[in-house]
């Protein structure tokens, strides 16, 4: 519901601010002079003179001419910037708040409903199957503390001066605020190259199919007793992949544009802009505290995939059975870590 | 949420924290600079990269008060308007600028160019040192260097080929006591080519109005505007050229609701806030009065009874009205026959209405004769000579006005005092110096194929060559130039290389001249266009901001400007460059006998009261720097409206503001000026006056003189010539003159004693009289429908040289050739060849060109001045949306705008706008620094390059002069412009 | 307390300039940072008016509210000030602003653009009254010298009018009145949420 809350207000905040963007056309159209142009006859200036009123019937902004290079000083007035105002000041705080609190606030409903999924030590196999090899989990955890920094500072723009500010006063609140703009800018760089890899490495293995819709409709595992079979990804992750690309591109590319601002866009496209890549930003950080949960305190055994890069044989066959076929079938004995007998209980 | 309290402590001023750093000698205005938190760089990370770093300002300390603020007063350099400069300077630094409350004529306001005039004093752009070229180096050398090398040159050239083979271009800029340095400076070498920038303003604005009422000036003011109910702006756009004027013109049609007409082809900046707009095709201003005037006499709106008492022939002017019927003005000008007869009808019955032109209208080859029908159409109103009306024309450059009165023209000597012998007796008695030992100084012109010789008296009596043509008399054969030998030297001070029309051919003379000396705070046009290797001077001068001295604004009103700092680096103001030539020339002793020199520094007020010794033709006698210097500290005291302080003021009681002239007598009877010209509501004494009887008292017949009209309190009731001897003689009224003027005089006049005039009295007794009798010293005349002196003694249309309108040449072609100005003006041959060449053709779009608010003629001052050069950074060319799309041109691309003669071109951005109408084009005349293309950045010398450079418009201007004062036409030729 | 605005009289407004340059003038602002500029509308066309623009100290500034560090204060003035100390330089300010005020020492966002700079109605900033900080980050501060911000009182047609709100409306009403015509008062409506009526 709250995705759904939070889509409509970005569509409703981006609906309200597109028309103004961009193209200063509708401005030019109007010509009161005669086509040939010679001689304006009855030209009375004073009389004839445009008023404010009058400009804003014709296009949402008043832009005109001016000498200076810098374009965007031939905006006289955009009131787009109130709508900004108020969906920054106004919308983006609960929405940040109730997505992201909501998020919390369901996964530890789900613990508290289902605790921790554990494998039983006695089903564990002893045997190590390697799930990620070191390039994978190096981009994972740049990536991931990329996140996690550009969400806090990303959270700082939001909520810092209203939680922080009031803690630390304005002076130190300043200072950290620009380091958390430096790292927000420079970090995104290491983040973005990071969501690249992940999609090299991993868009093979995440073409959803027909085994996913069965893992879906098994809920997961949680819906009748026998577990789905899956493969490498299941379709729980193959959508924190999905979301990752998807969201990590479009914080890329609407992060992008604030880093070269008005290269491309107006400042209605700014503020357009602007309004994404923050409601995205709130969504993926709700998405990836999900993913979090689930990779450590939601599920036993998860977080070795990406720690070690290695999981049990027991595990992998519970919840990736097709996958561990698939390897076992490409060699004999695996890429299984298997030279050494894991130890006995 | 930070707040703060505003208020309480408001002791310590900005400068007093800005002086806290000077004190310390640790900062300048630079330092501030880069100190500021404003510079780029200083910003980034410095401050604040250290966690925690907000830095507490440090308050700074109120025992580091450095010493107090002075406040200095001078005149802004842009424009003729006159607008006090009011600078807050601290240990000899001009830290700030304050509003000039006090001036009636500002009110505390500038333009962009007034709002960033400090930047011109310290500016890092300004020429710092004399330079020379080596080798087409640009090389530092002393003063005394340049002095000895450039003095050594012009007697090696003076010896070779004559006086007159040197140029001497003085400048619109100069002090009036720099300009009359000048115009002296040029007699005493021998030469009448002593030129400056009116030759290419309103040189036919003098000429065309003084030839038809007396004088060649504004006659009402600014100020007075504000009187007016009817105001017809034509070929002028003053909210670009003179912005403060329009705070004048604004509150008139504000107050009177009046009506404000702008006629232009341009729909300018002016024209957004007209009432009316009429849309004229360019060079077509005489059709436009004639066919306003033709509804004016079609319906009797004249005013019948002013033009009987104070108008000569006004029934040759309506023969020649009456061929300009409403279709013949349609078809000539464009303008729709209706809406020219509300116009007239306005401009005739509601009244006053006052006429404003700039150089829209004279700078053409008709200029004068412009200037006479628009002068005429005031007269058939009876709109001259009151509050509210008038010919209110805008001068162009800060002293304009000064300059030309104080003769830096080719045609007169200081006050327009003739190049006849009376004219350099009464000079050569000023200037305490034989008339014989001046003449000794001229060359004399032995006879040659195609001209007569000259003797050394008909030498000094012959105009000298214009600036509009000094390259001609540099490029032309030897046999076409009517003086000893072509121009060999050009001596330049404060005036800018790329103002001249046809500059492919002026860079030839340029290239062609064996010594080329600049003199200027900037090194100007000439110092960046040319190939010249050697023989190329720079000599670094002052702006006026950085000296004393006094200016004339376009009212006639003159303002002591007080020196604000020490000229900037090496640069030496222009009296003492002036001193240090004639000293080694070897004439300073006879030029500055009477004038102070302190350490090689004529001193300004000297040379004032100099000027106040011989100005009485213009009624410069009265305006002593004592009575200049009080004006200016009581600004505050003068009515915004009739520019008069009350009567009981104790220093300038009954004064108007800036005295202006004419100013009668000597300082001491305290004429207030004359605020309004030919007023004859006024006593002469209150500043009253009648048209000047100029022009004899009888012609063909008919009188001269006015008949019923006098001005107030005259004991004579009727006309009257001008005022000598003689005619105090016959009036008996030789007894008022006191023994000691009778004696002047009489030493004077020599044998003919009855001829010494009110111009030529040096005693003043003849003025002083004048004035308690109430007559004007000049007579009472009337103005002249008919000035017969001049080539067309009514105004007759002629097509532009380069006319848009073929089919219209036959009937209105322009003058046939003639010599002028010691050159050939082959005008008709040249504009005969465009009809037959079908030149019209290939170039169908006709070009004008104008002023933006940011910069000032050539341009090269306010170009490097960063505040303005960032407002325009690109030379651009307006051109309609029609013509636009038929060539594919888009909004801001460049383009090439060729032109009609020397296979010119010009890549400029295009602006594509419908201010322009189908069919023309206008180019700014700023910029310069590009050639046909090309960058020419590198030729400046180093870091005294301009922040912007561009191509000059004039690169594709063409042939075309007035014939009674060489007035190039910049404002109409051809040209095609083509995606670049 | 006065509340201090803006009002730009079109149709006293030449686009002279002249405030543009005054205000470079008064702060040594660098080049390419113009703290007011003036726009024209209907350029070249019947009905052109040109309007001088800059910082119009907005009531509920939106540029104060989107700043995610709270950089910006209100003076008793109603002025609109902020801290240069504080600032991060991340640009949303100009995104909220409905006049382009905010300008940035650079056009990239690489670390930071540059601390915001804008129109302080004269008045500078955080640091104490006419001291030597405060004039190298902001400026002179002639509100506390009792003088008006320097490009309206340099106006060359007194088009630009500053002082109390109340009083230059008042200004301009006679103005209408007295001429008969007027163009309104330019960006009120959206800075202040006020007209003024006449």
């Amino acid at each position: 519901m709250q995705r759904v809350a939070t889509l409509l207000g970005a569509l409703l905040v981006m609906a309200a601010l597109w028309p103004a963007s961009g193209l200063d056309m509708s401005a030019r159209a109007q010509s009161p002079i005669q086509a040939d142009g010679q001689n304006p006859m009855g030209a009375r200036p004073t009389a004839d003179s445009v008023n404010e009123e009058f400009l804003f019937k014709q296009s949402p902004k008043i832009t005109g001419r001016i000498s200076i290079p810098d374009g965007k000083a031939a905006n006289l007035i955009q009131p787009q910037g109130r709508q900004y105002q108020m969906f920054r000041e106004g919308w983006l705080p609960w929405i940040g708040a109730l997505v992201i609190l909501g998020m919390l606030a369901a996964l530890a409903a789900f613990f508290l409903y289902r605790g921790r999924i554990l494998t039983d030590h006695s089903q564990e196999s002893g045997k190590k199957i390697l799930r990620f090899n070191a390039f994978e989990r190096f981009t994972h955890w740049m990536t991931a503390v990329c996140f996690i920094i550009l969400s806090l500072s990303g959270l700082n723009y939001i909520f810092g001066k209203r939680l922080l500010m009031p803690l630390i006063g304005p002076d130190a609140f300043g200072a950290l605020a620009q380091w958390a703009k430096y790292s927000h800018v420079y970090l995104a760089w290491p983040f973005m190259l990071g969501v690249i890899f992940m999609v090299v490495v991993w868009v093979r293995d995440n073409i959803p199919n027909r085994i996913d819709w069965e893992w879906i409709k098994a809920g997961g595992g949680f819906i009748g007793s026998k577990h789905p079979h899956a493969g490498r990804f299941n379709a729980g992750q193959k959508g924190v992949f999905w979301m990752v690309a998807g969201f990590g591109a479009a914080m890329g590319a609407t992060g992008l544009m604030m880093l070269f601002p008005f290269a491309v866009f107006d400042v209605n496209g700014m503020q357009v802009m602007q309004v994404i890549h923050s409601l995205i930003g709130v969504v993926f950080i709700a998405g990836i505290l999900a993913h979090i949960y689930i990779g450590t305190l939601g599920m036993k055994g998860a977080y070795d995939a990406m720690g070690s890069g290695k999981v049990d044989l027991a595990w992998a066959r519970t919840h990736h059975d097709l996958w561990v076929e698939q390897e076992q079938a490409r060699t004999a004995s695996g890429p299984q870590v298997a030279s050494h007998p894991a130890p006995a209980e | 949420m930070l707040t703060k309290r505003k208020g309480g402590e408001a002791s310590r001023s900005k400068h007093q924290a800005v002086a806290a750093g000077l004190a310390a000698g640790v900062l300048d205005r630079r330092d501030f600079l880069r100190k500021s938190g404003l510079t780029a760089g200083a910003l980034a990370a410095a401050g604040s990269l250290q966690l925690g770093s907000v830095r507490k300002a440090e308050a700074a300390g109120s025992s580091a008060v450095g010493p107090d603020t002075v406040i200095k007063k001078n005149i802004c350099t842009h424009c003729s308007v006159g607008c006090t400069v009011t600078a807050e300077v601290v240990n000899g630094v001009w830290v700030g600028q304050e509003p000039s409350w006090a001036s009636p004529i500002n009110r505390g306001t500038h333009c962009a160019k007034g709002a960033a005039i400090r930047e011109l004093v310290s500016s890092d752009r300004r020429l710092k040192y004399p330079m020379k070229l080596e080798g087409g180096q640009w090389k530092r050398i002393s003063w005394e260097q340049a002095i000895g090398e450039i003095g050594d040159k012009l007697t090696a050239l003076r010896e070779k080929h004559g006086a007159d083979s040197v140029y001497w271009l003085g400048s619109a800029k100069f002090t009036n006591e720099a300009a009359y340095l000048m115009r002296k400076f040029g007699a005493f070498w021998g030469t009448n080519s002593v030129d400056h920038q009116a030759r290419i303003c309103h040189s036919t604005t003098v000429a065309g109005v003084a030839n038809t009422w007396g004088y060649g000036a504004q006659t009402n003011s600014y100020n007075d505007i504000r009187n007016a109910k009817t105001m017809i702006i034509i070929g002028g756009n003053p909210a670009e050229a003179h912005p403060i004027s329009m705070q004048h013109v604004l509150s008139g049609k504000e107050i009177n609701r009046a009506n404000m007409i702008v006629i232009d082809p341009r729909f300018t900046r002016t024209a957004a806030h007209a009432t009316e707009y009429v849309r004229i095709r360019s060079g077509t201003d005489i059709p436009v009065a004639w066919g306003m005037l033709w509804h004016i006499f079609e319906n009797g709106w004249e005013d019948k009874e002013f033009i009987r008492q104070r108008v000569y022939a006004m029934d040759d002017v309506r023969k020649e009205v009456a061929r300009w019927t409403p279709d013949e003005v349609e078809r000539v000008t464009g303008v729709p026959g209706a809406q020219l007869r509300r116009v007239a009808e306005m401009f005739a019955k509601e009244k006053p209405a006052t006429m404003i032109w700039c150089m829209g209208n004279t700078q053409h080859t008709v200029g004068t004769a412009n200037v006479r029908a628009l002068c005429i159409l005031c007269l058939a109103t009876g709109n001259v000579g009151k509050p509210g009306t008038g010919a209110n024309i805008f001068r162009g450059h800060t002293n304009v006005q000064g300059a030309t009165d104080l003769g830096l023209d080719v045609t007169s000597l200081p006050l327009y005092y003739g190049l006849v012998e009376g004219g350099w007796r009464h000079w050569a008695r000023v200037w305490e110096v034989e008339y014989d030992w001046l003449q000794s100084r001229f060359d004399e012109i032995p006879a040659a194929p195609g001209r007569k010789g000259r003797s050394r008296k008909e030498n000094m009596e012959a105009p000298g060559i214009t600036s509009t043509r000094w390259f001609d008399a540099v490029n032309l054969p030897a046999e076409q130039i009517d003086q000893r030998s072509p121009l060999k030297a050009f001596m330049v001070f404060g005036h800018g290389g790329n103002t001249v029309t046809r500059l492919p051919e002026a860079i030839e003379g340029m290239n062609k001249l064996e010594l080329l000396v600049v003199a200027d705070p900037h090194p100007t046009t000439f110092a960046a266009l040319d190939a010249r290797q050697e023989n190329t001077y720079l000599l670094p001068i002052c702006t006026s901001l950085e000296m004393d001295g006094c200016r004339t604004a376009s009212n006639r009103s003159l303002q002591w400007g007080e020196q604000i700092v020490k000229p900037a680096f090496e640069s030496k103001n222009d009296y003492e460059v002036m001193y240090l030539l004639a000293k080694k020339l070897g004439f300073a002793d006879r030029m500055f006998k009477n004038i102070k020199v302190e350490s090689n520094v004529p001193l300004a007020e000297d040379i004032l009261r100099e000027i106040n010794r011989g100005g009485w033709s213009t009624g410069y006698c009265g305006q002593s720097p004592e009575r200049l210097k009080a004006h200016m500290r009581n600004q505050h005291k003068f009515d915004l409206v009739t520019l008069r302080a009350p009567k009981d003021d104790p220093e300038v009681g009954g004064d108007y503001y800036g005295l202006p002239w004419p100013c009668w007598g000597k300082p001491e009877i305290r004429h207030p000026g004359s605020a309004i010209l030919y007023n004859t509501a006024l006593h002469v004494k209150d500043g009253g006056g009648t048209f000047r009887a100029r022009f004899g008292t009888e012609r063909n017949g008919a009188t001269l003189l006015a008949e019923d009209s006098y001005s107030k309190g005259s004991d004579l009731t009727d006309g009257y010539p001008e005022f000598t001897l003689g005619v105090f003689k016959k009036l008996g009224w030789d007894k008022d003159l006191t023994a000691e003027e009778m004696a002047t005089i009489l030493k004077i006049g020599g044998d003919k004693p009855d001829t010494v005039s009110w111009a030529t009295d040096l005693s003043g007794g003849i003025q002083r009289v004048c004035l308690d009798h109430g007559v004007s010293p000049f007579g009472n005349g009337k103005a002249r429908g008919n000035a017969w002196n001049l080539p067309d003694p009514v105004p007759v249309h002629r097509e532009p040289i380069y006319s848009p309108r073929p089919d219209l040449v036959a009937k209105y072609p322009t003058r046939p050739d003639e010599r002028q100005f010691r050159v050939p003006n082959i005008g008709f041959s040249v504009q005969k060849s465009a009809v037959e060449r079908g030149v019209a053709k290939s170039f169908p779009i006709i070009l004008t060109s104008g002023r933006l608010v940011e910069y000032e003629g050539g341009g090269e001052e306010t170009r490097s001045n960063p505040w303005l050069a960032e407002l325009q950074q690109d030379m651009f060319v307006e051109i309609n949306t029609g013509d636009a799309a038929e060539r594919g041109i888009k909004d801001g691309q460049w383009v090439w705008v060729t032109g009609a003669e020397n296979n010119s071109k010009t890549k400029v951005k295009a602006l594509v706008t419908d201010r322009v109408g189908k069919g023309v084009a206008f180019m700014p005349f700023h910029f310069s620094g590009w050639y046909q293309g090309k960058d020419m950045r590198d030729f400046y010398p180093k870091g005294a390059d301009p922040v912007v450079l561009g191509e000059s418009v004039n690169t594709v201007t063409t042939y075309g002069f007035d014939p009674v004062t060489g007035m190039q036409e910049t404002k109409c030729t051809l040209c095609q412009i083509a995606a670049a | 307390m006065a509340r201090m605005k803006f009002l730009c009289d079109a149709d006293r407004c030449i686009e002279c300039n002249a405030c543009v340059t005054a205000c470079k003038n008064e702060h040594e602002v660098p080049w390419g940072i113009n703290r007011r500029r003036v726009v024209t509308l209907n350029d070249g066309k019947p009905g052109e008016r040109s309007v001088s623009m800059a910082c119009m100290h907005c009531t509920d500034a939106p540029c104060a509210a989107v700043c995610p560090v709270n950089c910006f204060y209100t003076t008793a003035d109603g002025v609109v000030l902020h801290s240069k100390d504080i600032c991060i330089g991340c640009g949303y300010c100009f995104y909220a602003c409905p006049f382009g005020a905010p300008q940035y020492p650079r056009v990239g966002n690489f670390g930071s653009r540059g601390k915001m700079d804008k129109c302080t109605y004269c008045s500078g900033g955080p640091e104490p009254d006419l001291s030597t900080a405060e004039y190298e980050k902001y400026g002179s501060n002639r509100l506390a010298e009792g003088k008006l911000p320097l490009c309206a009182e340099m106006c060359s047609t007194k088009a630009l009018l500053a002082g109390d709100g109340e009083m230059i409306a008042e200004i301009y009403k006679q103005r209408v009145l007295k001429r008969g015509y007027g163009s309104g008062a330019w960006g009120w409506k959206t800075a202040y949420r006020e007209t003024v009526a006449i």
